[in-house]
Order: C-alpha cells, then structure tokens, then sequence
C-alpha cells in the first residue's frame, strides 16, 4: 500500500509528458492530450492483461460455467444442455468425492506441519555463521527444483519392496522386521506420497524463512542480552513473536502450493491403491480427461476454486494486517 | 580471508551431514544410472558404486534417440515461455509501478489469486478451448499453458523491483527528448538485467517441469516435452532403474545447470515471490 502511495504522489509530470506526445504520429492528436497520455500508460498492461482476460480468467469462470452443464466429449463442440446442480448432486453424493477430500486434508495440513517445522528447524541452522553457508543453503534447493516427475520416479524407486535403500534403512535399524509395500498397500501410500511431498517442501520454507529470520532487527537482541535475557528467552520472546506475521503468510503460501500437487500422486500411485491417495485436484484431472465427464470435473473445480478462495481470502486479509503494523 | 573458529568448523561439518543425507535421494538417483544392473539390485544397496558404467546413458541417448526429441519439444516450449512471460510482463510490470492506473489494485489482485489456481483448473478449459480451435498438439498451445502458470508470479516480482528503480532516470531522459516508450527501452530496460533472468529462469523451470498441460494438451508424442516422455519411459522400462534414473538424470541436468550458473537470481526469486 505503501508503494502505491508513492506511485501515486509522484505521478505529477503530467504537463512534461504532454509536451513531449505532441510528436507521435496520431490523427486526433488536437482533441485531448489527457485521454492519449492516460491511453498510452494503458498499452504497457494491455497484452498481459488481454492474455491474463482469455487464457486465465475465461478459463476459471468456464469451470463454473461448465459446471452446470452436460458436457461429454460427444457434445464438445455442439449444444451442452443447462442440468442445474445434477453435477454437484453427483459429486457431493460420490464416495470418491469425500475420500478426495479427506485425503487431501490430511496430506496438506500434515505435509505442511513437517514442512513448516523442519525447515524452521533447518533455518535456524543456517542462519549462524560458518564456511560456505550460502552454498549448502542453497544447493539444498535442487529438492524443490526437480520436476516433480522425476522426484515421484525417483521416491518409488527409493519405496521399491525388494532393493529400495528407504526399506532397507529401516529394517537395518529396527524399525521394520521386514521390507514393507509402501505404495503398494493402503495403509502406508499417503503417508509415502507424504513423506515425499515434505522432502520437496522443506528448501522451499527453509529459504523462506532463512529469509524472515535474517530482516530481524539485530538491536533488538543486543537490547535484550543488556537485560540479561538468555538465548532461549531472546528466542521465544523476541524470534517467535517478530517471524509470526512472516510465517502465517508462507503458512498459506504452503497450504495453496501442497494443494495443488497432481504430478506426485499421478507417477507414484495414480490415486490407487482403492482411491487410497485420492486427492482433490486428481479427481478433477480423472473426471475430465479419463472419464470425458468434463461438466462433472467442471463442479469439481469449482469446489476446488472456492477453497482456494476462502484460503486466499484469509491470506489477503493477513497481508493487510501484516501491512498496517 | 576470515578466520573462523572450531565450533564454526564444527558446525560446518553437521551442515556437510545434513545436506548429504537430505540430498540422498539426488546423488541415489545419479549413481543407480551408472551402475551396472547386477549393482543396481544388490542387497544390501550398493552406496558408493564400484563398478561405473554408461550403458543406461548409451542405450538412451544413442541406441534409442526418442529421448533428443523430448528434450527438443521440452526446449522450444520452456524457451518460448520464458519469452513470453517476459514480453508480457515486464512492460506490464513496469506500468504497474510507474503510472497512476485504474484498476491496477484489482489487476494485481487478481495475479494474486490465479497464481494459487491448480493447473488442473486451467488444463481443462483450456483443452476444450484448443480442441474448439483446433490448436491442441501444437506448441503455441503448450506455451501459452506454461505462461498460465508463470506469468503472475513474473509480474509480481518484476513490479517491486521497478518500484525501487529511482523515477528520476526516466524524467532525465524525457527531457533528453525520449518519450515514455523510448525512455523505457533505452533507460529502464537496461538496468533490470537481473530481474529479466530470476523471472526467465523460473519461467523456464515451471515449464521444463510441467507436466499437467504436457498431459492435457498433447497426444502426440512428436510434441510432447520430456516431463511426458519419462511416462512413457516409466511404462516401458517398468523395474528397469538404471535405464528409468539415467533418463530422469538426464532430464534433470539441465536444472542442475541452471541451479549452478543462476543459484543467486533463483534464491532471489523465491524470497521475493512470497513478498506482497
């Protein structure tokens, strides 16, 4: 808010500008100097904003649309007849619906829990000084950057029953008297997808709130040792209380990035076994592009968009908040 | 130099150990390509190889070509995408946090709430789009899916940046007699050749690793990009893990790549995309 102020105060060299259109070549040039000054700002955002209209916004309000609609790949291009909420009546009533759902509760608050704490964990690490910190904090960032169909490809094999190195870890030490089927049977592929998805996760929130942690004022800490606080009060009353406002919003930045994870869930499991890693946006893609129910997949994405608008909403509000202080 | 003390040495020996064990899986990924597949099936795993071979990189990039035109289609579209981010977000950018617009508030509003859209979201419109005219297995489709997915994210962190270049340089150089085309191509676009490439290489990174609209959007193996050809490998291959981390390998390097040569503009990218 503050910046658009700014734009704002300053944007007052209007009478330079006009001078200087004078010289471009336009016919109604005499009419109004003010409307083509204003007109020519316009053209900067015109092409992002056009594309953004067509290509993002046509698209998100066609799921709603569509959504009340019955569309198979039959009548794609034909008539699609108005079916009011059928489409949602069919989805709220289908118990993959609700396994979809439950499962993707499950897989986002948890995967963000470990995230979120791990890499809280790993920032504070990193954020003392010793050699080649900026190397390791970053290289640790390559977990993030792979395409997730290689890190899926990459986990099933390290899943693998007879010669996966996580199985054999675990009986090595203990923990399992025999290798197990990790994406094989019902009662552990969340948790396997799971635990893959907190591995792709933890760089992106270490960085983040490496970050956070290093715009805390210093004088702060210094004012507090003079008091004669140790270092476990400076970190729950001064660290603690300083990074809430910057770890609510990468809280909601987590939640909305795990939500939209397909790409795991596609390669490792394909939502099996028995709809045991269902998730929300894969139900979508299976409706659409496996079924050809697009209308049905069409209400499913708009259950989706209105989760994603209540989240961002409480993201905005926060922002604001956060702004204000 | 610094001099550092013992516990700095100290704790730069836990940070060796955590970053190893949480890399694991990368460097686990590497060495299963170049094991001969006896090592590859060991019990117990075999952790440091001791027989290194490229047979899984020979069989995939020579006997079998297949793979180069993946890598091919996967170049054209992430080069084409950061292309287009770029030229549709960096005058947008720029106007967003230069001039007084209407609208600008709700505009960047709105990039707010799309980057938050699942890709399946817009996959499926957008599929219905391009088969009504007659666009799907072609590349500009694939680009413009892509651009779906980078464009916010571009101008959200272009916008801050061209806040924070002093206003004063253009001013100076329309009374040079630029006008406000002019002074952006020849006074601002200059300086902003770091933010040009933390948003090309992220643009270029969210594409090469797509894999919703490579889904959706092609049938044709001639047009579909690498993230596409490991499934297809994934079917073939099945248990074949050398051949199966030889190909993620080489769909990987050209992140790793980009990661050595452009680590400071990508960590940048990250801290700057979470600000508002």
């Amino acid at each position: 808010m503050e910046a658009n102020a700014k734009v704002i105060t300053k944007d007052n060299s209007e009478s330079k500008r006009n001078l200087n259109l004078k010289n471009a070549p336009n016919p109604k040039k005499e009419k109004s100097s003010l409307i083509r000054n204003n007109a020519s700002k316009y053209i900067f955002i015109l092409p992002a904003f056009l594309f953004v209209l067509f290509f993002m916004l046509y698209p998100i309000f066609y799921n709603i649309v569509i959504s009340f609609q019955d569309v198979s790949i039959a009548n794609l291009r034909g008539e699609k007849p108005f079916v009011g909420l059928a489409n949602y009546v069919e989805v709220f009533q289908s118990e993959k619906f609700l396994i979809s759902l439950k499962n993707t509760t499950i897989y986002t608050v948890s995967s963000i829990v470990f995230q979120l704490g791990i890499g809280f964990l790993l920032a504070l690490f990193f954020n003392q000084k010793f050699p080649l910190r900026n190397f390791f904090r970053s290289i640790m960032l390559l977990a993030w950057l792979t395409p997730l169909v290689i890190t899926g490809n990459l986990f099933k094999w390290l899943y693998d029953v007879d010669y996966g190195v996580i199985n054999y870890i675990l009986v090595q030490i203990g923990i399992l008297s025999e290798p197990i089927n990790w994406l094989g049977q019902q009662s552990t592929a969340l948790i396997a997808i799971i635990i893959t998805n907190i591995w792709i996760g933890i760089p992106f929130n270490m960085i983040l709130l490496l970050s956070a942690l290093q715009a805390l004022p210093t004088d702060v800490y210094e004012a507090a040792k003079i008091d004669g606080a140790n270092k476990f009060q400076s970190f729950f009353k001064i660290t603690v209380p300083l990074l809430r406002p910057a770890v609510l919003v990468i809280l909601i930045l987590g939640i909305i990035y795990t939500f939209k994870v397909f790409d795991i869930i596609l390669i490792m499991t394909g939502g099996g076994p028995v709809n045991a890693t269902q998730v929300l946006p894969f139900y979508g893609y299976e409706l659409a592009f496996i079924n050809f129910d697009f209308g049905l997949s069409g209400a499913v994405a708009t259950i989706i968009l209105v989760i994603l608008l209540c989240i961002s909403l409480i993201y905005l509000y926060m922002v604001r908040k956060e702004e204000s202080m | 130099m610094r001099q550092y003390s013992i516990k700095q040495y100290g704790l730069f020996l836990i940070a060796v150990i955590i970053t190893g064990i949480f890399l694991f899986p990368i460097y686990w990924m590497i060495t299963t390509s170049i094991k001969p597949t006896v090592d590859v099936f060991s019990t117990p795993p075999m952790i440091i190889p001791e027989n290194i071979q490229f047979d899984a990189y020979i069989k995939n990039l020579i006997e079998d070509q297949s793979i180069l035109m993946y890598l091919k289609n996967s170049l054209i579209i992430a080069v084409g995408t950061s292309l287009l981010t770029l030229i549709l977000a960096l005058p947008a950018a720029y106007a967003m946090a230069r001039f007084k617009l209407k609208g600008s508030g709700v505009f960047l509003l709105i990039l707010l709430v799309t980057q938050m859209v699942p890709g399946i979201l817009m996959a499926m419109p957008l599929f219905i789009f391009f088969s009504n005219i007659n666009l799907l297995n072609s590349y500009p489709a694939m680009i413009i899916g892509n651009t779906t997915l980078a464009l916010p994210f571009a101008i959200l962190i272009m916008r801050p940046f061209f806040l924070s270049i002093p206003r004063g340089l253009e001013e100076a150089a329309v009374i040079d007699g630029c006008n406000r085309f002019t002074a952006f191509i020849k006074v601002v676009l200059p300086l902003t050749k770091p933010t040009l490439l933390t948003v090309g290489t992220f643009s270029f990174l969210f594409s090469w690793g797509d894999l919703i609209f490579a889904l959706t959007l092609t049938t044709d193996e001639s047009i579909r990009p690498l993230t596409m050809g490991i499934t297809k490998f994934i079917g073939q291959y099945g248990t074949e893990w050398d051949s199966l981390m030889a190909v993620s390998t080489i769909a990987a390097a050209p992140i790793i790549l980009a990661f050595i040569f452009l680590q400071k503009y990508i960590v940048s990218g990250i801290t700057s995309g979470s600000e508002k």
